[in-house]
C-alpha cells in the first residue's frame, strides 16, 4: 500500500534526501504563495449572506490546502539517493552453519532446508537478484569462519555460533574491495567468542550496514528447556553440592516433570517440578553428594515430553573434579574450648579434610593436634608466608589480635587476598572487634562490620536461635540433613519437623554483630530471645580468596544438647559443608584452566597456567609442561609459554581427538625444583549447546542491523533484501534522483480536498 | 523423726550457716539475658537437702563460660543418694572445697574461661537434660555408685553424644569391681582398658612421667609428717594405682577412671601445710590435663 500511495518502498525514504528541484528562486515561491492565499480568501468573501464566518474559514482553509498541494507539486519534490553502481560493488552473505539451523523452520522444513533453497548453487530468485547488482561472496559461520561458494557446502555442525568474529572476519576479507553490506542469516544465537557489541564498533565506524535475516519460530512451542546450571569447577569429595536448575516451558503449563541428576548411569537425586503457567520458568533446587573422586560428568535432566519441537535441550551435561585431595585447614585458638572438640569430632572420619589444631593453653604455650611432624608449629602461629601459605584455610577461634605481630596479620590478610585462602573467623570472649581487631589489617577481611566492642564480653552474651536466609537456603552449608529427635522430645507447637534448622537448640555469641560489609552475603541468622537480628554465617570475596565470619562460641551445642537425638548429624554436616566451603576454589601454585570444559574431537583448546612460588609470588622463568592424557592412557606433553604481559602466566594450546574425558596435568620447575602441579579437565565429545535457546532471537538481530544501518528481514520479506542493498550508501554509488510529484498520493490528496470543499457548499447550500 | 527428715532439717541448717559464712570470694555473676541452667538439679528424692550451704545458695549458672566442673550427684549403693557409704560421702566427697580449688587452679594456670562463680559448684544428677550443657563431668567415690535406670540412660547418651566423664577416688577390689560393673550398665560391650603413659592426655599440657599414687588427706598428712609407716593406699589390694579407660569408636576416651587415687582430696586440701605440695601438684596437673583432652578430644 506504502508503496502505492508513494510510489517507492520506505527503504528509499529512509536512505535519501528530500529536496525541491524547481528551477524558481525562493522569493517568487513565496509571493506565489500569499497569492494563492489571497485569492482563496477574496474568493470566499463574496459568497452572500448565507455563509457564516466559519463556513469561510472552513472553506477557505480546504482551498489553501488544495493550492498548496498543487504548489508542492510544481515545486518538483525529488527523492536524492546514493544507489550501488551494478556489479562494482561486494556483497558479503554470512550464513550460520550450526547445528542450531537442522531445526525446525516457521511453515515447515528446517532453517538448513532454507538456506540451501534461497543461497544455494542453484540459485534463487534473492540471489539471482544479488549477483544482477552485485558481487557476492558467502561466509559460513559457527565454531570459525571462512569462505564457501555456496550455501550447498554447509554441513551445518557447528557445535557453536561465534557471530562476532564472523562479522570482524567477514570484514577484514572483504575491506579491500567496495563493500555495500554485510547480510547475516542466522537464528541470531551467538554463544561462544566475544560479545556481539564488540563487533559493532568496527562495523559502526567503517559505515558498513548489516543486514540481518531471522530463521526459525520466535518461540518453540511446546517445549521444555534445562536452563543455564552452574557447577563449581572442583570440590572435595563428600562435598555436598546445591544447584538451583532454572527450567523453561512452553506448552505445558499447570503439568508436571521431574529433574533428574545422573553421574554417568547413576541416579543422584530427582527432583519434582510443577510447571506454572504458560512461559513460567521454575526454578528446582537438587541436592546431592559427590563421593566418587575424579572427573564426574554430571546430566541435568528432564525427560522429554511427548509433541516437544526440540529433544535435545532437556539435558545439560557438565565435568565437575572430585578432589580425593586431603585439605589441610589450620585451627589457632586462644584457648581450650569445647568448639576444638566437637569440630574436631566433626571432620574425624573425612578423609579430604585434616585441621590442624594450635591451641594456647598458657601464655606462651601451645597444643598441637594433627601436625603432621615435630616441627610443625612448634614455635607457634606461623611467622613466614611460606609457612603460612601452606595451609588451605585459617580458622581463628577466641584469640585476641594483640597475640600476632603486625606482620603476622598482614600475612593473615595476604592469605586470603594474595594466597586465595579460606579464613573462617569464630565468635568468642577474645574475636572480632571483643578481640581488639578492629583497627588491624584483618578489619577488612572481615566479612561482618566490627561494632564497638562491649567493656565486658561477658555483658553482650546472648543467645541466638539461628535459621538460614533465602541465600542461605540455596547454599550447601544449609545443608545439614534431617533432624534426629530424641524420643522423648517435646516439639513447640507451629514448628516445622521437616526443617532441620527449627529444632536445632540455640548458640551464645559474645559478639555483637548487626551488620555485614558491602557485597558480603549473609548465610544465617540468629533471632535473640529480645527479637533481635544477628548475623550467625555471612561471607565475601576479599581479593582472591573468601572471609566468613561464624561469631557464635557454641555450636557444638547442635551435637550435645538433649533436645538432639544422638544419631543426629546436623552438626557434623554442617562442620563438613562448611569447611568443604572454606578450601573451594583455593588456589594452589600452580594452577591449569582449559579455555573450555567440553570441546568436539580435534578441536583446539587454549590452556592458561599460573605459576607461583611458595610465597605465591609470580614467577616467570619456570619450565611448564601439560601432560594430556586421552581416555585410553597416551600421554601427550605441550609447553606453556610465558606470556609477556602478565607475570606468572603461561600459555599454549591442546589439539584433542578421542572422545571422552581428557586429564590435563600442568608440572612447573624452576633450576630443576618442582614448583608445583595442577590438573584440570576436558570432555571431547559432540555438544548440544546449539539447541538451547534455539528460537529466532530477533531482538538481537535487529539491534544489529538498526545500529549499523542495515534493515532486518525475515524469509517471508527477505525478496525486499537486493533492492534495498542498493541504497545502503556505502560501496562505489552514484546520486540517483527519483521524482516525487507523481506520486499518487498528492493527486489523491488534491483530489479529496478539492470534493471536500465542493461537498461543504453542497451541504451548506452554499453553491 | 524419720532418717530423710532428719537430713532435710540437716540440710537447712547448713544453708543458714554457709550464707551467713558469706564464703563466696568471688562477685555475683553480671546478669544474663537469656536461658540460665539451673545447678543442683538433684531428683525428687529429698536429695537437694545434701546439698552443701554454698551450693544450696546458687539458683542458677551463668551460662557464658566455656568450662564448668560439673559435679555428677549419683545415687549410692548404700542408699538412694549416694552418701553414707562409711567412708567418705559418695558423689559429695571433698564437695565444694574440691572444685573451688580446682577451678581457681584452672584459671590461675591455664588461659581458660573457668566457670568460678559461687565456688565453681555445678552439681547436676545423671538424668537432668541439662546435664548435656556440660561436656565434662566428675565422679568422685563411685565405689558404692548403684545407677538407676534413668542415671543409666542418661549417662549412656551423654557419652555417646560427645561427653566426658572423669572418675576419682575408688580402691581396692571391691569398689573396682562395683565400678566395672557400673560401667559395664552404662556403656555395654566397651572395655575398660589401660591408658599408656605415652598417651596424649599424659602430654596435653603437662608432661605426666609416671602415675602416682595420690593419698588421702589423713594418709597424706602422714606421709607429709614423715610418720614411718605412713601409706598412701587404703588397703583391699589398693596398692598400686592405675589410670584406665574407656574408648569410643574413634578411640578417643570417653571416661577415665583414675583407680586407687585419690585427686579430689588433693586439690581439696591443696593448701593444706601438712598435705605434701607434691601430692596437689600432680594432682592438678593430671586434672589440668584431663580438663584440656576433654575439651580438644
Amino acid at each position: 500500500m506504502f508503496e502505492f500511495l508513494f510510489k517507492y518502498r520506505p527503504v528509499l525514504f529512509e536512505s535519501g534526501d528530500f529536496t525541491f528541484r524547481t528551477p524558481w528562486p525562493v522569493g517568487l515561491v513565496v509571493i506565489a504563495a500569499v497569492i494563492f492565499v489571497g485569492v482563496a480568501v477574496l474568493t470566499y468573501r463574496g459568497t452572500g449572506r448565507k455563509a457564516t464566518p466559519a463556513d469561510r474559514g472552513i472553506l477557505s482553509a480546504l482551498r489553501i490546502a488544495a493550492l498548496a498541494v498543487l504548489l508542492f507539486s510544481l515545486l518538483q519534490p525529488t527523492l536524492v539517493l546514493e544507489s550501488v553502481v551494478e556489479q562494482r560493488n561486494f556483497v558479503g552473505v554470512l550464513l550460520d552453519n550450526s547445528r542450531s539451523m537442522t531445526l525446525p523452520q516457521e511453515g515447515g522444513g528446517t532453517r538448513a532446508d532454507f538456506i540451501r533453497e534461497t543461497f544455494g548453487a542453484e540459485g534463487s530468485e534473492v540471489v539471482d537478484a544479488l549477483n544482477e547488482r552485485f558481487s557476492v561472496r558467502y561466509f559460513h559461520f559457527g565454531n570459525e569462519t571462512g569462505r564457501v561458494e555456496s550455501a550447498d557446502a554447509l554441513r551445518f555442525d557447528g557445535t557453536r555460533t561465534d557471530l562476532a568474529s564472523a562479522l570482524v572476519r567477514a570484514q577484514e576479507t572483504l575491506s579491500s574491495v567496495p563493500l555495500s553490506g554485510l547480510v547475516v542469516v542466522s537464528d541470531g544465537a551467538s554463544n561462544a567468542g566475544p560479545a556481539l557489541a564488540e563487533a559493532l564498533v568496527p562495523l559502526q565506524a567503517a559505515s558498513l550496514p548489516v543486514y540481518s535475516v531471522g530463521l526459525g519460530p520466535e518461540r518453540l512451542d511446546p517445549d521444555i528447556q534445562v536452563d543455564r546450571v552452574e557447577l563449581p569447577r572442583s570440590v572435595l569429595r563428600g562435598s555436598d553440592i546445591v544447584v538451583d536448575v532454572p527450567v523453561t516451558q512452553r506448552g505445558f503449563a499447570r503439568r508436571s516433570a521431574t529433574l533428574v541428576v545422573e553421574d554417568g548411569a547413576r541416579r543422584l537425586t530427582e527432583v519434582p517440578l510443577d510447571f506454572g503457567e504458560d512461559g513460567e520458568a521454575v526454578l528446582a533446587r537438587a541436592r546431592f553428594t559427590l563421593d566418587e573422586a575424579g572427573p564426574r560428568a554430571l546430566r541435568f535432566r528432564v525427560p522429554v515430553q511427548e509433541g516437544e519441537e526440540v529433544a535435545r535441550n532437556n539435558a545439560r551435561d557438565l565435568l565437575i573434579d572430585v578432589r580425593e585431595d586431603r585439605e589441610k585447614i589450620l585451627y589457632f585458638e586462644g584457648e581450650p574450648r569445647y568448639e576444638v572438640k566437637f569440630l574436631r569430632r566433626a571432620i574425624w572420619r573425612d578423609e579430604n579434610i585434616q585441621v590442624v589444631v594450635l591451641q594456647r593453653t598458657a601464655d606462651g604455650k601451645y597444643l598441637r593436634l594433627d601436625v603432621d611432624d615435630g616441627d610443625e608449629l612448634v614455635t607457634g602461629f606461623p611467622r613466614s608466608r611460606e609457612e603460612l601459605f601452606q595451609y588451605r584455610a585459617i580458622i581463628l577461634g577466641s584469640v585476641e589480635a594483640s597475640l600476632f605481630t603486625a606482620d603476622q596479620l598482614e600475612m593473615l590478610a595476604d592469605f586470603v587476598s594474595v594466597r586465595g585462602g579460606g579464613l573462617l573467623l569464630l565468635g568468642g570472649r577474645s574475636a572480632l572487634a571483643e578481640g581488639g581487631f578492629a583497627g588491624t589489617a584483618l578489619e577488612e577481611v572481615s566479612p561482618v562490620l566490627l561494632e564497638e566492642p562491649a567493656a565486658d564480653p561477658r555483658s553482650a552474651y546472648t543467645q541466638v536461635r539461628v535459621r538460614p536466609t533465602p541465600a542461605g537456603r540455596a547454599h550447601p552449608v544449609s545443608n545439614i540433613g534431617e533432624a534426629i529427635l530424641p524420643e522423648a522430645a517435646e516439639v513447640a507447637e507451629g514448628v516445622d519437623l521437616d526443617d532441620p534448622w527449627a529444632t536445632l537448640p540455640p548458640l551464645s555469641t559474645m559478639n555483637r554483630v548487626v551488620r555485614t560489609r558491602p557485597g558480603a552475603s549473609t548465610l544465617l541468622l540468629g533471632t535473640t530471645p529480645g527479637g533481635e537480628d544477628r548475623v550467625v554465617l555471612a561471607s565475601q570475596r576479599y581479593g582472591r580468596g573468601t572471609s566468613i565470619a561464624f561469631p557464635v562460641q557454641d555450636s557444638w551445642i547442635w551435637q550435645m544438647d538433649a533436645t538432639v537425638g544422638v544419631e543426629d548429624q546436623r552438626h557434623e554436616r554442617f562442620w563438613q559443608q562448611l569447611l568443604r566451603w572454606l578450601v573451594e576454589d583455593v588456589a594452589r601454585p600452580v594452577s591449569v584452566t582449559p579455555e573450555r570444559e567440553q570441546v568436539e574431537s580435534d578441536e583446539s583448546v587454549p590452556l592458561t597456567a599460573e605459576v607461583l612460588d611458595s610465597a605465591y609470588l609470580a614467577v616467570n622463568a619456570a619450565a611448564v609442561v601439560a601432560s594430556v592424557t586421552a581416555p585410553g592412557g597416551t600421554v601427550v606433553e605441550t609447553p606453556l609459554r610465558w606470556t609477556i604481559e602478565e607475570d606468572g602466566i603461561y600459555r599454549g594450546s591442546v589439539t584433542l581427538t578421542e572422545p571422552g574425558v581428557h586429564t590435563i596435568e600442568v608440572v612447573a620447575t624452576r633450576d630443576g625444583e618442582t614448583l608445583g602441579s595442577s590438573s584440570s579437565f576436558v570432555q571431547v565429545g559432540p555438544s548440544d549447546e546449539e539447541y538451547f535457546d534455539a528460537a529466532r532471537r530477533t531482538a538481537s538481530l535487529r539491534r544489529l542491523a538498526e545500529v549499523t544501518g542495515g534493515r532486518f528481514y525475515t524469509p517471508s520479506t527477505i525478496h525486499d533484501l537486493p533492492e534495498d542493498l542498493r541504497f545502503t550508501g556505502a560501496g562505489v554509488t552514484r546520486v540517483d534522483e527519483r521524482d516525487l510529484w507523481d506520486m499518487p498520493i498528492l493527486l489523491l490528496l488534491l483530489l479529496g480536498l478539492i470534493g471536500a470543499e465542493w461537498g461543504y457548499r453542497r451541504f451548506k447550500g452554499l453553491v | 523423726m524419720r532418717l530423710i527428715e532428719l537430713i532435710a532439717v540437716t540440710g537447712a541448717i547448713g544453708v543458714v550457716v554457709g550464707v551467713v559464712a558469706g564464703a563466696d570470694p568471688h562477685p555475683p555473676a553480671p546478669p544474663v539475658e537469656s536461658t540460665t541452667f539451673t545447678s543442683v538439679h538433684l531428683p525428687d528424692r529429698g536429695a537437694d537437702a545434701l546439698v552443701t550451704p554454698r551450693a544450696r545458695a546458687q539458683q542458677a549458672v551463668d551460662p557464658s563460660h566455656d568450662f564448668y566442673f560439673t559435679r555428677v550427684a549419683y545415687s549410692g549403693r548404700r542408699n538412694p543418694w549416694g552418701w553414707g557409704g562409711g567412708r567418705g560421702g559418695g558423689w559429695r566427697t571433698d564437695f565444694p572445697e574440691a572444685e573451688f580449688y580446682f577451678t581457681q587452679l584452672l584459671g590461675r594456670l591455664i588461659e581458660i574461661d573457668v566457670y568460678t562463680d559461687h565456688g565453681g559448684v555445678n552439681v547436676l544428677t545423671l538424668d537432668d537434660p541439662a546435664l548435656r550443657r556440660f561436656p565434662f563431668v566428675y565422679i568422685v567415690e563411685p565405689g558404692r555408685m548403684s545407677l538407676s535406670e534413668a542415671e543409666i540412660r542418661g549417662l549412656r547418651l551423654y557419652l555417646e553424644a560427645g561427653g566426658f566423664l572423669m572418675m576419682d577416688d575408688f580402691w581396692g577390689v571391691r569398689e573396682t569391681s562395683i565400678v566395672e560393673e557400673q560401667l559395664a550398665q552404662v556403656l555395654p560391650g566397651r572395655p575398660i582398658v589401660e591408658i599408656p603413659l605415652d598417651h596424649p592426655i599424659f602430654r596435653s599440657v603437662y608432661e605426666i612421667e609416671e602415675i602416682r599414687q595420690v593419698p588421702n588427706i589423713r594418709n597424706g598428712r602422714n606421709v607429709g609428717a614423715g610418720y614411718v609407716g605412713a601409706r598412701t593406699d587404703e588397703g583391699d589390694h589398693s596398692e598400686i594405682p592405675s589410670v584406665r579407660g574407656i574408648m569410643d569408636d574413634d578411640g578417643r576416651l570417653m571416661v577415665i577412671i583414675n583407680q586407687n587415687t585419690d585427686l579430689g582430696d588433693a586439690w581439696e586440701w591443696a593448701e593444706d601445710p601438712w598435705y605434701p605440695l607434691d601430692f596437689s601438684t600432680y594432682a592438678t596437673q593430671v586434672g589440668i590435663n584431663t580438663v584440656v583432652y576433654a575439651m580438644s578430644h
